[in-house]
């Protein structure tokens, strides 16, 4: 079962790292712009079980290091994904005010996204990858922040039809 | 765990951390076979960029007037008279008549130089969200781009070729925290490091503290050997403040880089120089001082009024 689940979910996010690559990085967004396969992941990780939330991290956090725009090392994102998913799949899974609660719920897909940019900047920076002046990042991030808030809410109802379509009758939002 | 199969579950998670912590050590330890699958990964992508790109232009164009409203107010009052269609094709008009002027004024530079360049079309800019400053060009290793291949704009240098891959390329821009280049100041021969810093202002250190730069000096690239990474002569930016504090051991400067990298459409790649260094032939023109017309009013008092 985790098989034929793990196997639909890599095709998904492939697909979505494509939207990414080719239509969302090339709108040059105002303040940074978003990461698709980031708010999805996260918003699928809410809806799982925390076993499923780990391997939908590796997944996304896989196809975002092929990234040729990622300047971290290969494995950085899916280390952070694998527990930026697990940690809010954890913290939705059997949680009525996550689960049956939109608004609940895009504020911890927004908050773990931009947990998950602070780690990553503060991993990178001990791995040594430079990250340019310290305003810079901060705007990068809180712009990210906004635009979680603002995508979330257009995205939750398609991932989660998606995922009940995956998964059963799991999620109820 | 609030969820069954807490062994199983755990496992799972133990495996995926130790694959990516693998992933992480081998990345670092330089191993050639996943550089091969991001390479793989570029050449996949590449057409869907080519296509994406040219879908997206309109909405890019128009994302771009929107971020810059209060410059382009009264283009803007202009467009909201035309009906949608007319809107459509102006902005395709534009997008081409800019990548036209663009390519126009990079093979003009390159001439003065006698840069053998190719052309290229952006078809890609990194994500902000990775925190660097790439962009792709759909011209690879087919049309003769290489590693470490200056790439230039009509303004001056725009970054170096990070990757090639057959039919595209990645180039970090100069903007990019991990880009340094040596530099000259035109006109002397004082020398000096410069470093992105993530915006278009960089950082300059001079080597030495014999002469004192200005404000407004202008920066050429100094070269390297084979003229890779870099060719000599290329305009690079203009000093915008300097750093003189007392004690410090070199001079240190903000330097404004000349290409606007947030419009770049479409850039050259530097395949060969020259034999000869151009020197200062690339310097760009100073601004000419908009001359502003006086109007001298005379008032003479009539005679009448003067008698009343």
């Amino acid at each position: 079962m985790l098989v034929r689940q793990f196997s639909i979910s890599s095709l998904v996010f492939l697909l979505i790292f494509l939207i990414q690559e080719s239509v969302i990085n090339q709108l040059r967004l105002p303040g940074g712009g978003f990461s698709l396969p980031l708010l999805i992941a996260l918003t699928w990780a809410a809806l799982s079980t925390p076993t499923v939330g780990a391997l939908t991290g590796f997944i996304s956090g896989f196809f975002m290091d092929l990234s040729q725009s990622s300047n971290g090392a290969m494995g950085h994102w899916t280390l952070l994904m694998i527990l930026a998913c697990y940690a809010v799949a954890f913290l939705g899974f059997g949680n009525d005010n996550v689960r049956g609660n939109p608004i609940t719920n895009i504020l911890l897909v927004s908050s773990a996204s931009v947990l998950t940019l602070v780690a990553f900047v503060v991993t990178g920076v001990l791995l040594g990858v430079s990250f340019g002046n310290f305003g810079r990042v901060l705007v990068t991030i809180l712009g990210n922040a906004i635009w979680a808030i603002l995508v979330t809410p257009l995205i939750l109802p398609l991932v989660t039809r998606l995922h009940r379509a995956l998964f059963g009758n799991q999620a109820h939002i | 765990m609030r969820y069954g199969g807490e062994g199983r579950s755990r496992l799972l998670l133990i495996i995926l951390i130790v694959t990516s912590l693998f992933l992480i050590t081998l990345d670092l330890r330089g191993v050639k076979i996943l550089d091969g699958v991001r390479s793989g990964t570029q050449n996949v992508l590449s057409p869907f960029q080519k296509a994406g790109s040219t879908v997206v232009s309109p909405f890019r164009d128009f994302l771009g007037d929107v971020t810059h409203l209060g410059r382009t107010r009264n283009e803007i009052e202009k467009l909201k008279a035309d009906n949608a269609r007319l809107r459509s094709k102006l902005l395709e008009r534009k997008s081409a008549d800019a990548q036209l002027s663009q390519l126009k004024s990079v093979l003009d530079l390159a001439g003065r130089a006698s840069y053998k360049v190719l052309a290229a079309r952006v078809i890609s800019h990194g994500s902000s969200t990775s925190f660097t400053q790439t962009i792709t060009i759909d011209a690879g290793t087919s049309s003769g781009v290489r590693q470490n291949m200056t790439v230039i704009s009509g303004e001056g240098l725009v970054g170096v070729v990070k990757e090639s891959y057959s039919d595209s390329a990645l180039i970090m821009l100069a903007t990019d925290p991990d880009f340094k280049v040596g530099v000259r100041i035109a006109g002397t021969q004082q020398i000096g490091i410069l470093s992105g810093s993530g915006s278009k202002r960089a950082e300059l250190q001079l080597l030495d503290n014999q002469k004192i730069v200005k404000v407004g000096d202008v920066l050429l690239a100094r070269g390297s050997t084979n003229n890779r990474p870099f060719v000599p002569g290329i305009p690079v930016g203009v000093i915008s403040a300097v750093d003189n504090s007392a004690g410090s051991i070199a001079q240190s400067a903000t330097v404004m880089l000349y290409p606007n990298f947030s419009a770049l459409g479409v850039v050259s790649v530097v395949l060969s120089a020259g034999k000869n260094n151009p020197g200062d032939a690339l310097v760009p023109a100073a601004p000419q001082p908009t001359t502003v017309p006086t109007v001298t009013i005379f008032a003479t008092p009539s005679p009448s009024a003067s008698t009343k």
